[in-house]
């Protein structure tokens, strides 16, 4: 892995400066004093954490636009999710079927995985158990709805894979070989 | 009328919260445990932030407040997995329907 470069030092600075600034809330000289010094020390040890080095600026700039922009929608598939769980929940008769799904998927990124496992375990009825690679390990609360979701729907994983731009050929048609 | 707004937030966030301990209680195994705890009091807590970030208006607590708020839609999933993966690796059996409750 290459050295980081200044901006990025320089962009992690300025990142750091301004979450300080929402913290402490202060303008005067001795706070943003301390400030610039503990942002100082904090960006020359891990300056290379929050921009790697071996991903390009901008193109993460794309995939956090994507991202934000991808919120809305996300949002919206967990208040279904919770309503469901709800649902399950004060349902007299609890009609839960829980079970284990292993769902295959060709990401790579690590934010991609990550964030592909937050959304899995945050929408319908899924917790992510384990990934290996590409491998998810996923528990559903409902065993037919979650292959349903992640193995034939794959809506989550489609609109993922557009937000990063990586994996762009879902296996359209064909169920995730168990 | 921000204020209606705020307060509609928050009883649906203590709905989700309640919810949860609710199914804390009823569900049968940990596995089914964690689906009741890790997503609605994810989406609890983030509903009641919000409706405090309403109630507060825009200033410095705001901001902050919401910063809280996409900080836990950050590490809430994220600690569900991590005690999952757990109780998956030391070999906990998931519930499976018609098995006794634990």
């Amino acid at each position: 892995m290459k050295r980081p470069s200044v901006y990025q030092y320089i962009l992690t600075f300025a990142i750091l400066m301004l979450f300080w600034y929402i913290l402490s809330g202060y303008l005067e000289f001795f706070y943003i004093g301390a400030g610039i010094v503990c942002c100082g020390i904090v960006t020359l040890i891990s300056g290379d954490l929050v921009f790697r080095s071996d991903v390009r600026i901008a193109r993460s700039a794309h995939v956090f636009i994507r991202f934000i922009l991808y919120i809305p929608r996300l949002l919206a598939a967990i208040l279904h999710a919770n309503l469901d769980v709800a649902y399950r929940v004060l349902h007299p008769e609890m009609p839960i079927d829980p079970g284990i799904v292993t769902v295959d998927t060709p990401f790579r990124g690590d934010v991609l995985r990550t964030s592909f496992a937050n959304a899995v375990t945050l929408t319908p009825g899924t917790v992510t158990v384990d990934v290996i690679d590409g491998r998810f390990i996923v528990h559903a609360l409902v065993r037919e709805a979650g292959e349903e979701d992640l193995l034939k729907g794959r809506s989550i994983e489609r609109d993922l894979a557009r937000v990063f731009g990586e994996g762009d050929q879902p296996p359209s048609g064909e169920t995730g070989d168990l | 009328m921000l204020n209606t707004l705020a307060l509609i937030f928050i009883v649906i966030g203590l709905f989700f919260m309640v919810v949860g301990a609710i199914g804390l209680i009823r569900f049968p195994d940990f596995y089914t445990r964690v689906h009741a705890t890790g997503k609605c009091d994810t989406l609890g807590e983030g509903m009641i932030l919000f409706g405090l970030v309403l109630y507060e208006g825009m200033n410095l607590v705001a901001v902050k407040i919401l910063l809280l708020v996409i900080f836990i839609f950050i590490t809430s999933p994220t600690a569900v997995h991590a005690i999952l993966n757990v109780a998956y690796t030391r070999g906990v059996e998931p519930w499976k329907k018609g098995d006794e409750r634990r």
